[in-house]
């Protein structure tokens, strides 16, 4: 459940160390985001001498979320923290590695580069 | 389609059912109801809580051992259907189970035997407590006939003889 000003995790080593959701992508008036939806984001922390910086407005994907993922199978699944992978416009991520465990949902949405790169998948 | 235990009573987690929770080092944890996850959530060892399997496990209370067991395990390799090994299997599932929950049976009621003297000391006890609820404390005392344990009889006695004192 990430909606604009919710603070996110950076799942990558693009430099970003947290961001803050100031949109979400894909419908007009639509009030939260979920795992493998696109918003643009805000870099509240960046690390020092990183292509991104504080303040700069990026896109990027959610990988993992507090609240609740419901499957088909009936599988509920929940994560530790809400976490986002920062990505460009065609949705390559801008970092090199992944860390943490991701969803698998993402595969099907055409994040496998991220998939890919991931550590583990669930 | 696999049947998990739960991380906290070791329950069997049934598809559909329950919450997995994924760590951030990718360790999964699954519960089969949310009063597990509840109590997993509040940092709860499941081993000091004494509704859960591992604390029944720990301190004795279930059959730890058994033959039976060595059945159900995890196995990572898919086995080659066959119609006659699968009928003997579903066959042979009723039968353990059945063998397993008379041992386990077995096994409480030989740990609950060696209390025996004390639930009868215990039973004893509340006999000679409750026995007012029974019978008003009035009339045993005009009827001391009444079948009572004998540290009523006594207290009754020593009431009297103090009233003579008084006297």
């Amino acid at each position: 459940m990430i909606q604009p000003q919710t603070h996110l995790n950076v799942a990558d080593n693009s430099g970003a160390q947290e961001l803050m959701c100031i949109r979400i992508i894909g419908a007009s008036n639509r009030r939260y985001a979920h795992i493998g939806d696109v918003i643009v984001a805000v870099i509240k922390d960046a690390l020092p001498n990183t292509p991104l910086e504080k303040s700069e407005v990026i896109r990027a994907v959610i990988v993992r979320t507090c609240k609740e993922l419901k499957r088909d199978n009936g599988m509920i699944i929940r994560y530790d923290d809400n976490a986002a992978v920062v990505i460009d416009q065609e949705g390559n991520p801008k970092g090199t590695r992944i860390f943490g465990a991701i969803a698998r949902e993402l595969r099907q949405l055409n994040f496998t580069k991220i998939v890919s790169l991931a550590p583990e998948v669930f | 389609m696999r049947l998990e235990k739960c991380w906290f009573c070791s329950s069997i987690v049934y598809p559909g059912h329950g919450i997995q929770f994924v760590r951030n080092d990718a360790k999964i944890f699954r519960f089969c109801r949310s009063k597990c996850h509840k109590n997993f959530k509040m940092k709860r060892n499941p081993r000091k809580v004494k509704w859960t399997k591992a604390y029944r496990r720990l301190h004795g209370k279930d059959m730890t051992q058994d033959a039976t067991f060595e059945f159900e395990r995890k196995r990572n390799r898919p086995e080659r259907y066959d119609r006659n090994l699968a009928e003997n299997t579903l066959k042979a599932i009723k039968k353990i189970d059945k063998v397993r929950s008379d041992r386990a049976a077995g096994y409480i009621k030989k740990r609950l035997d060696k209390d025996k003297n004390k639930k009868q000391r215990e039973a004893k006890k509340e006999l000679e407590q409750g026995i007012n609820l029974v019978k008003a404390p009035e009339a045993i005392r005009q009827d001391p006939s009444l079948t009572l344990p004998s540290k009523v009889k006594v207290q009754v006695q020593v009431e009297e003889k103090c009233h003579q004192m008084e006297e």
